[in-house]
């Protein structure tokens, strides 16, 4: 009997659920893409002349078209989860999705579009500057990727051996998209020997907002094209280069993890350059790195340098119904070695790590484990 | 299934959405103007607290707060997939009481 109400009931309790899953606090979460973004008047103060004085506000790489306005709510696809200014801002959101140590990207993705090196390089330099100055004391839960201007691969070396040195940065960050030139040319050797020298994981994240300048996506229009489509078909040009274009025979030590580029297209991609590698590999000898060293193709199959050397981040997961088929799906993307667990926070299409304990028909144990952080913890040497 | 009691009407914001523990489920309570809607308070896509989502279309759906995954309130039916839906439960008013069966 609920006296107040004089119903002979009982009271529901109201309650704020906790939408992580009690496994998932109780295991080790390694998060590979979180995306931290200090504010403009912040980075600024650590901004070198005379970029101080002139920079007044952030500078924004343009773009012909973005399908973001379409989208109802505010912010979606950039800050729709929040924005992380600061280390306090960090540790709390880590504390609220059950994550034990993060890498953060930096937010500023845009700036690879200025197409204005020096201004670039400038502003990764003032956040790294930030990261080491203010973030990384605070807690050494908090890993980063180094920020670079990565189309000038000069520029990048010089900021990788300035502080590459520091622990806490665990890996240098690029972006992959139809704009951008491969990463595995040789033109990015320059900043790969700085990476060597440091033992820092090359990081590839999708960028999906500049593929509109390139004649293939100028046709595309709408979100789901442009940003749940367009990274795959990019993240495999890129990785292809890197392969055939002999950049892990060259720098044999190299790790990659390639970030929102998808993989369920790993299996027929490996067969694929597989197969035309036993039948076509006549014009390896010709790329730059083999005219260099004067070999005439590559050292093993293609698909053996992505159980070496490459590793995707989880996050966007989508799961298909048929749990036979996301077992199988699993198994045939190596996904109990090869997959490192991401949420991608604060975008869009974050994943909390929920869905890598929600199907233990598909996952064990052991894989969970690899799954949250032990894939991680091998690849970054610094955590 | 049992009756359980919510409160008064007043205690539910309008266009609001609050999650109460009935026996071993969690049940999500939407106002949407003079109506009440209850249903399982996770979404079936990722686990998010369908609690706090937004409630859009004239009341009529929620949309949950991680990936904008939409349901109808009155049937827990996907606004796209006709394979997703979420369990929805009775709500009635008994005076200015709210009461859930769950």
């Amino acid at each position: 009997m609920n006296e107040h109400s004089g119903f002979d009931l009982q009271k529901a309790e109201a309650v704020s659920p906790d939408p992580i899953n009690p496994k998932i606090r109780a295991m080790e979460v390694i998060d590979t893409d979180f995306h931290f973004s200090p504010k403009w008047d912040t980075l600024r103060g650590y901004l070198k002349e005379p970029f101080k004085s002139r920079l007044f506000h952030f500078p924004l790489g343009s773009m012909d078209y973005n399908p973001e306005p379409a989208n109802e709510k505010p912010g979606i696809g950039q800050e729709t989860h929040g924005t992380a200014t600061t280390a306090v801002d960090v540790l709390r959101i880590l504390d609220q999705f059950g994550t034990d140590t993060v890498i953060l990207n930096p937010g500023y993705n845009r700036p690879q579009a200025i197409f204005n090196e020096p201004v670039i390089a400038a502003i990764a330099s003032a956040h790294n500057d930030y990261l080491i100055k203010e973030v990384f004391p605070v807690s050494d839960r908090i890993k980063a990727s180094l920020m670079v201007c990565h189309r000038d691969p000069k520029m990048a070396a010089d900021e990788i051996r300035r502080v590459g040195h520091h622990r806490q940065f665990v890996s240098v960050f690029t972006s992959f998209s139809a704009l951008f030139e491969s990463i595995g040319t040789a033109k990015f050797d320059v900043m790969l020997d700085a990476m060597a020298e440091h033992d820092l994981v090359l990081t590839a994240h999708s960028e999906g907002w500049f593929n509109h300048f390139t004649p293939l996506w100028t046709g595309a229009r709408t979100w789901i094209e442009l940003f749940g489509n367009a990274p795959a078909g990019n993240c495999m040009a890129h990785l292809a280069a890197m392969i055939c274009q002999g950049m892990f025979d060259k720098y044999p030590k190299q790790k990659v993890i390639f970030q929102e580029g998808g993989y369920w297209w790993l299996p027929d991609f490996m067969l694929r350059l597989d197969d035309f590698f036993m039948s076509s590999s006549g014009d390896i000898a010709l790329v730059e790195r083999k005219l260099e060293s004067g070999e005439r193709n590559l050292r093993k199959m293609p698909s053996e340098y992505v159980f070496e050397h490459v590793r995707f981040s989880t996050q966007p997961i989508t799961i298909p119904k048929n749990r036979k088929h996301f077992a199988w799906m699993l198994e045939l993307c190596h996904a109990q070695d090869l997959f490192c667990f991401s949420s991608d926070w604060p975008h869009q299409t974050m994943d909390p790590a929920n869905w890598v304990v929600e199907n233990p028909d598909c996952i064990g144990e052991e894989m969970q484990k690899k799954l949250l952080s032990g894939n991680a913890r091998k690849l970054y040497t610094r955590i | 299934m049992a009756d359980y009691l919510l409160g008064k009407i007043e205690e539910f914001p309008e266009g609001k959405g609050r999650a109460f523990r009935a026996g071993t489920r969690t049940v999500a309570v939407f106002r949407s103007g003079a109506k009440f809607f209850a249903m399982a308070n996770r979404c079936v896509h990722k686990g998010a607290s369908l609690c706090e989502g937004e409630i859009t279309e004239n009341g009529t759906v929620v949309r949950c707060p991680w990936h904008n995954w939409s349901f109808r309130l009155d049937n827990g039916q996907s606004c796209h997939d006709p394979q997703e839906k979420i369990r929805t439960y009775e709500v009635r008013l008994e005076g200015d009481q709210v009461i859930l069966c769950a």
